[in-house]
């Protein structure tokens, strides 16, 4: 009634009216942060919030998490599955039985046709772990093809290859608590604040207890480089030489740990032969850091009681990017500062489950870090599934970087994209649109029905998104954290889980494997292969509610180790590798290994005189796909653009806010200038999610022992352009 | 041990762990300058009599602006069902907790921190704050403190998570948000720095916002001193947009309502932090009783570089920045200002000339979305000038004044100024969010100058509204009660116009836009109405005395006489203006440089025009009105004027640049708003950039 109204204004709040609040865990960085997606009465998510009982992110939730919820009626999802002869043609809708019986004969008539391993598969760091398990099942088991790989080989294969290289096998050996102890930290072109916000705060928080110094070794002046105590601003693709210099005088001044190195390490004499070339004069010359700061550096870390190293794409993606991540390690190993408290050499992780295709996915052998190369691995495994052994290669065949090259030479006629898109996120897009239109036969299998990567597909199939669907994630700590489902698919989207175990019903092998009916079903089968011997990926102590109760467990969590916390609820699992100095070689030696630097980038000249350094910005995830269509993120960055310094844009006449052409040996693209003193005078940063932009011009030289490509150092020109033709073409490559 | 020893030992000890640097003696203000107290703490009703609040309760405006209120309201129906006033999560951590065991008596601008001290009335300890309708009361024992944020500069990594969250809880669109963040930038690769300024409400002890709105939406509570305003009472002119100098209040020009940071009094109610601050990833936000310093920090500043004077407002934030900044740093967006570093160590904000020296037209940039605004004060001042001429003058017994009276044009000339009024009302009411909502414009008469102009200038409108009436009917009904309300209404006009022009001056002299902050306002404000009244006349009675055959040329001589005093006031006016900006730094300065850049060939052709002006009525007034060149002259010189007080009107409105905070390369940046729109890339709402409406 108007009239009982009080002249004091009421207050209103939004009321969500949040009905029920579900578990889950964050489907985007590889954080690993705990979840809860509220759901009101009609089970619609309408908020999101931090899980404050979990030890990753203590109830904290970066932008990307806080409006997680939104993705689920985000726009551009495809609700059914679609097909046609050729990618010229119209997509027709047909339902998900005839979808698949097409999809298992045209795979089998490629491999007939042309051979078995004529047809490629490329999956992702999205899905869930069960998932890519399913997948190694299907791939390996009854597709039976060794061109299989997953995007990770983008992200995380150099850190994959480097930790194998130096432990004998993956896995990150610290974790985030690392930062509660360590006495020196050196960050090796890891953006944390922008990349990685919540393991920034847990560091903030950690500086905030207890003082120590942080070394941020970047090229550009970001957020962490400037609140760093030191910041080495490094001429890019140059970090080996750092490395080695570091070691140079580490050893020279006699602050090695040699008792750690004679007992747990071989190959120090290499090394030592190998670093002689890279004194603090000499490198200092090479990587644009002079030599008092690399003394020291040298010495601050070899010095602290404790010392870690974390690293990203900085060191990943570049031509070097192993032998960089050997190079951490091997610091680490020579100061004794691997498996203890304060003491590690950490990885940072992309994307969530990167470590679970490594884990688990077969990609690059068999599950639970298995190699095709073992035959004792082939056996087990084969008798684990049921099926022949002589069904598997004898060796891992192509990477993601080398499966392109050979579809645009004819070899692989057919691929199947699982959750990751190419025409973005692969260097020199020129040559991958190319290759795509070589394919007899390209199905995508993506939540996203708008990804570029569809022009040229003969067959999409609508999968179900994050909290869709159930199943773990493996953080870059080695948590193991569980994604409940949250709401159900939408439209007639399926699981990827459901779309495996579907697909393999159509092959001779599929009717001989067990394909489990849940995700839960496959977790079981995992934990029986993680058992046993000296394996660090050891699972067989979780369980998905135990998971859940314990916001994520970290492995090796053993059968064993199952009795100790549980009552309250305390499981912790493993929080370092290697605290015994045992490491996964023959021996139980970690291998420190020469890391002669060769200078094989795509420096500037005159004809393209600036260096192309590429990131992530914090409000978007890689493709865009999903951040790209929520407002309240994308409207942080709506389009690409570009930071330049401003002295160089005056010397070339480029204004603030202004749209050029940025061009390469590849190709071209336009951004949008943004002049900052951020970055140096002959050196640009373009953010790397857009599409149609940095990778156009990106040239993406392949690491030797990874086959990563190196994304950030590549060498362009910058030319002006008109301004009202280039504001057209942003707007109409920004349909989201 | 005796009970009392016991007490005094708690004591000590209370005061050791918790009061050693959490009260350090304040830094004195650059002045003192203790806040009026504050004028509505939302405690009206509290201290009634039950006779009085039912007179409020029952009065018939309110009851009828009540009802009116109702009709179209998409307001969610307020629910008294008993509910747990936030819905706390499991296991929540200490940074989200609200920590004050120890509070200051005052700020220190020595306003009173307790709230009820302030009120100086009583309010009921247990008094529900209704939130949503719930009756649960809060448990805070802080809750009558006065609150604020508290920003520690040397953290922020400008992650978004504090915007984030707050968008999240109160379910904002992209193109509205209650935080921003934004960030100075400053020195050379390497050494470069960047400083991020996060900024949402800061809950001021004068909260000019109130002060200003003329719907009273705005209500400065008690509990935490929260700032809070009503979307469902506000009818969308966005006055208080103008007069914070934070940006605080958002104009959603979608819903055509403004809304702003709630300071989360929902979850202060339950002990915890807001969402922004409970989010803070660099832990750089923090909130609780103002003047306490958080945890882990050293410093409680007023001002950072990119803050605007807090002596406006007296706001509540403090903040900490102890890292050195570069003498000079920049801002990304397209606003012309920098901060530069005085001996003390403050910065103040002078000009950037970011788009060079070059001077131009961009008369079409002229048009804005204040367009209605420049045709109502116009056509407003043009009514009003010309009415108080004719009738002030008359009433002098100036005889050509008499002379239009007792002619056929006086009863055309009298509906002309009346339908001028009115569709300059008209296109101010359609310039409101909610125009059916225009009856809440006189709510806030106590304060609002706005409230005031628009109460003068309807009243004026009436007066003359209903003299022509009272003319028109006289015409066939010569009653003597017509002929004794015809002065009534006339003398009713003149007062409550004069009323209404002072107070629309009053209405734009706001500290956080310098560019209108000067006595320029009245010079315009009343030139105008000389100058158009005049011409208003002239062009109306001229032709029908020339074609009665009357002699024009006195009429010509006032006429031109009085809008060569009308120019001459604006031109003399904008001469000052010109050299207050000059010599004021910052965002007036910048106008400045705007308008002798943007618009440098239209401001010089304006001015001139204007000089021209006063030479041409000079001239006629003087020497000409009888030739035909005076005739001539006043032909030609009479579009001249109307255009280019047109154009300076234009001018008036597009060039403000307002105290706001620093924006980002996209988001809060005007010159990429203003390209996502003229590109059509604002047409996705992702964007997050709302396209042109018109």
């Amino acid at each position: 009634m108007f009239f009982k109204r009080k002249e004091k204004n009421p207050i209103r709040i939004v009321d969500k009216k949040v009905h029920e609040w579900k578990y889950t865990t964050c489907g985007y960085c590889s954080t690993g942060c705990s979840i809860e997606v509220g759901l009101n009465e009609e089970g619609n998510a309408v908020a999101t919030r931090g899980n404050a009982n979990a030890d990753v992110n203590r109830g904290k939730l970066c932008i990307k998490g806080i409006f997680e919820h939104e993705l689920f009626d985000a726009a551009g999802r495809g609700d059914k599955p679609l097909m046609r002869d050729k990618p010229y043609e119209p997509w027709k809708k047909t339902d998900w039985d005839s979808a698949l019986d097409h999809m298992g004969g045209e795979i089998q008539r490629i491999q007939e046709t042309y051979g078995r391993d004529s047809f490629a598969i490329v999956s992702t760091g999205q899905i869930l772990t069960e998932e890519f398990y399913s997948l190694g099942k299907l791939a390996r088991g009854c597709i039976g093809t060794n061109n299989y790989d997953g995007n990770t080989t983008l992200c995380m294969a150099s850190a994959v290859s480097g930790y194998k290289r130096s432990f004998g096998s993956d896995g990150p050996p610290g974790c985030y608590e690392d930062f509660e102890h360590t006495e020196c930290l050196i960050a090796w072109g890891s953006n944390l604040p922008e990349q990685h916000p919540i393991i920034y705060w847990r560091l903030k928080e950690a500086l905030e207890k207890r003082k120590f110094p942080v070394i941020v070794i970047d090229p550009r002046v970001t957020m962490f480089a400037q609140f760093a105590d030191m910041h080495l601003a490094i001429t890019p693709g140059t970090d080996v030489a750092l490395m080695n210099s570091l070691m140079y005088v580490i050893l020279d001044e006699g602050l090695e740990d040699r008792d750690y190195i004679d007992k747990h390490t071989k190959g120090i004499e290499e090394v030592e032969a190998c670093v002689k070339d890279y004194d603090p004069v000499t490198a200092s010359k090479i990587c644009g850091i002079d030599e008092d700061t690399i003394r020291n550096v040298a010495r601050l870390y070899a010095k602290a009681g404790a010392a870690m190293g974390i690293w990203t794409m900085g060191i990943n993606q570049s031509t070097h990017g192993s032998d960089g991540v050997v190079g951490i390690n091997s610091l680490a190993l020579i100061t004794g500062n691997i498996g203890k408290p304060g003491g590690t050499s950490l990885s940072i992780t992309g994307q969530c489950n990167a470590m679970g295709t490594r884990e688990w996915s077969s990609c690059s052998g068999l599950p639970g870090y298995r190699y095709l190369e073992k035959a004792e691995d082939r056996k087990e495994i084969a008798e684990f599934w049921g099926i022949d052994e002589e069904f598997f290669p004898k060796k891992r065949g192509m990477a993601q970087t080398d499966i392109f090259p050979a579809i645009e030479t004819g070899q692989i006629k057919g691929l199947w994209l699982v959750a990751t898109n190419p025409m973005t996120s692969m260097p020199n897009t020129a040559r991958i649109r190319k290759t795509l239109e070589k394919l007899d036969f390209l199905v995508i299998q993506d939540a996203y029905a708008d990804v570029e990567t569809t022009h040229y597909a003969h067959m999409y199939l609508p999968a179900a998104v994050w909290a869709e669907k159930e199943g773990c994630f493996t953080n870059t700590e080695r948590r193991v954290n569980i994604v409940r489902q949250v709401v159900e698919p939408k439209g007639d989207s399926k699981s990827d889980f459901w779309i495996f175990k579907e697909l393999a019903k159509r092959f001779p092998n599929g009717k001989k494997i067990h394909f489990p009916e849940t995700p839960e079903g496959a977790f079981n089968e995992m934990k029986q292969l993680s058992k046993g011997g000296d394996r660090t990926l050891d699972i067989s102590g979780m369980t998905h509610d135990k998971i859940e109760e314990a916001c994520g467990i970290q492995w090796p969590y053993r059968e064993e180790d199952d009795d100790e916390g549980v009552a309250g609820g305390d499981v912790k699992g493993s929080s370092r590798l290697y605290t015994d100095g045992k490491f996964q070689t023959p021996d139980g030696k970690a291998n420190l290994i020469p890391l002669p630097f060769i200078d094989n980038n795509e420096v500037p000249d005159d004809d393209y005189p600036f260096w192309m350094n590429s990131g992530r910005v914090v409000e978007h995830f890689h493709t865009r796909t999903r951040t790209g269509k929520i407002g309240n993120m994308n409207k942080y960055s709506p389009t690409p653009y570009m930071e330049m310094n401003p002295d160089a844009a005056a010397d070339l006449g480029i204004k603030h806010q202004s749209y050029v052409r940025i061009a390469s040996r590849r190709g071209d693209a336009v951004v949008m200038v943004q002049l900052t003193q951020r970055v140096s005078r002959n050196m640009v940063f373009i953010p790397f999610h857009f599409h149609d932009c940095v990778n156009r011009v990106s040239l993406g030289l392949l690491d030797p022992h990874s086959r990563q490509p190196a994304f950030k150092q590549c060498a362009i020109r910058i030319e002006p352009v008109d301004q009202q033709w280039a504001g057209e073409l942003n707007v109409e490559r920004r349909t989201y | 041990m005796n009970k009392q020893t016991q007490q005094s030992e708690i004591k000590v000890q209370y005061f050791d762990v918790n009061n050693i640097g959490k009260v350090p003696p304040l830094p004195a203000a650059g002045k003192k300058n203790p806040a009026k107290p504050a004028i509505e703490i939302g405690t009206r009703e509290d201290n009634m009599t039950s006779t009085q609040k039912v007179m409020r309760r029952y009065n018939p405006w309110f009851m009828m602006r009540n009802y009116l209120d109702t009709l179209g309201s998409n307001a969610p129906a307020l629910d008294d069902t008993p509910r747990p006033i936030f819905d706390e999560r499991s296991g929540e951590r200490d940074y989200a907790k609200l920590n004050d065991p120890v509070v200051n008596d005052e700020n220190r601008y020595g306003t009173k921190i307790d709230l009820l001290d302030l009120a100086d009335v009583e309010v009921p300890e247990e008094r529900s704050m209704f939130i949503n309708g719930n009756p649960e009361v809060g448990t805070n024992p802080n809750r009558y403190k006065q609150h604020g944020f508290h920003f520690t500069a040397d953290n922020c990594i400008g992650c978004h998570a504090c915007e984030a969250a707050c968008s999240e809880k109160n379910d904002n669109p992209a193109h509205l948000a209650f935080r921003s963040v934004g960030y100075v930038e400053g020195g050379s690769y390497p050494d470069y720095k960047r400083m991020n300024i996060s900024m949402a409400c800061n809950h001021c002890d004068n909260p000019v916002c109130m002060k200003g709105c003329p719907t009273k939406a705005y209500t400065k509570h008690a509990e935490y001193g929260a700032v809070l305003q009503d979307p469902e009472t506000c009818f969308g002119c966005g006055y208080c947009t103008w007069v914070c100098p934070y940006n605080a209040p958002q104009l959603d020009p979608v819903e055509g309502q403004v809304s702003k940071c709630n300071m989360c009094v929902d979850r202060l109610e339950v002990g915890l932090k807001p969402a922004c601050v409970s989010a803070c990833l660099g832990n750089a936000l923090n909130f609780g009783v103002v003047e306490n310093m958080p945890d882990n920090r050293e410093q409680i500043k007023t001002s950072i570089p990119g803050f605007p004077d807090p002596s406006i407002t007296n706001p509540n934030i403090r903040f900490q920045q102890t890292k050195s900044m570069p003498n000079e740093m920049g801002r990304t967006d397209d606003m012309p200002i920098k901060y530069h570093k005085e001996e003390d160590g403050t910065f103040r904000s002078v000009v950037d000339e970011k788009q060079g020296k070059e001077s131009f037209w961009n008369l079409s940039r002229l048009s804005s979305r204040e367009n209605p605004l420049v045709i109502f004060t116009l056509f407003t001042q043009a009514s009003m000038g010309a009415f108080m001429v004719l009738f002030l003058g008359a009433l002098m017994g100036i005889e050509s004044l008499v002379a239009i009276k007792n002619s056929i044009a006086y009863i055309p000339l009298l509906m002309v100024m009346a339908a001028a009024q009115a569709i300059g009302l008209l296109l101010s009411t359609m310039h409101l969010g909610k125009p059916m909502r225009f009856y809440r414009g006189f709510n806030n008469l106590r304060y609002s100058p706005l409230s005031r102009e628009a109460l003068g200038v309807a009243m004026f409108f009436t007066g003359l509204a209903g003299l022509t009436a009272l003319e028109i009917v006289s015409i066939w009904l010569p009653l003597e009660i017509i002929e004794t309300l015809k002065p009534i209404a006339a003398w009713f006009a003149v007062i409550s116009g004069l009323l209404g022009l002072y107070y629309m001056c009053r209405s734009y002299l706001i500290p956080a836009r310098p560019f209108w902050n000067h006595w320029q306002v009245f010079t315009s404000f009343f030139g105008t109405p000389l100058s158009l009244g005049s011409l208003l006349l002239a062009v109306m009675a001229v032709p029908v005395f020339a074609y009665n055959g009357q002699d024009y040329t006195a009429l010509l001589q006032v006429t031109s006489g009085l809008a060569m005093l009308g120019l001459l006031a604006e031109g003399l006016g904008l001469m000052a203006h010109a050299k207050y900006l000059n010599t004021e730094s910052g965002e007036g300065a910048a106008a400045h440089y705007v308008q002798q850049t943007t618009f440098g060939k239209s401001y010089v052709a304006r001015n001139v025009l204007i000089a021209v002006g006063v030479l041409v009525t000079a001239a006629i007034t003087f020497a000409l009105a009888e030739t035909t060149i005076g005739l001539v002259l006043a032909a030609l010189v009479a579009p001249t004027i109307f255009i280019t007080l047109l154009a300076g009107r234009a001018l008036f409105y597009v060039l403000v640049i307002p105290t706001t905070m620093p924006g980002a390369f996209f988001w809060k940046n005007k010159g990429f708003e203003q390209h996502a729109r003229d590109i059509g890339l604002a047409n996705m709402p992702q964007v997050g950039v709302v396209p042109d409406l018109h």
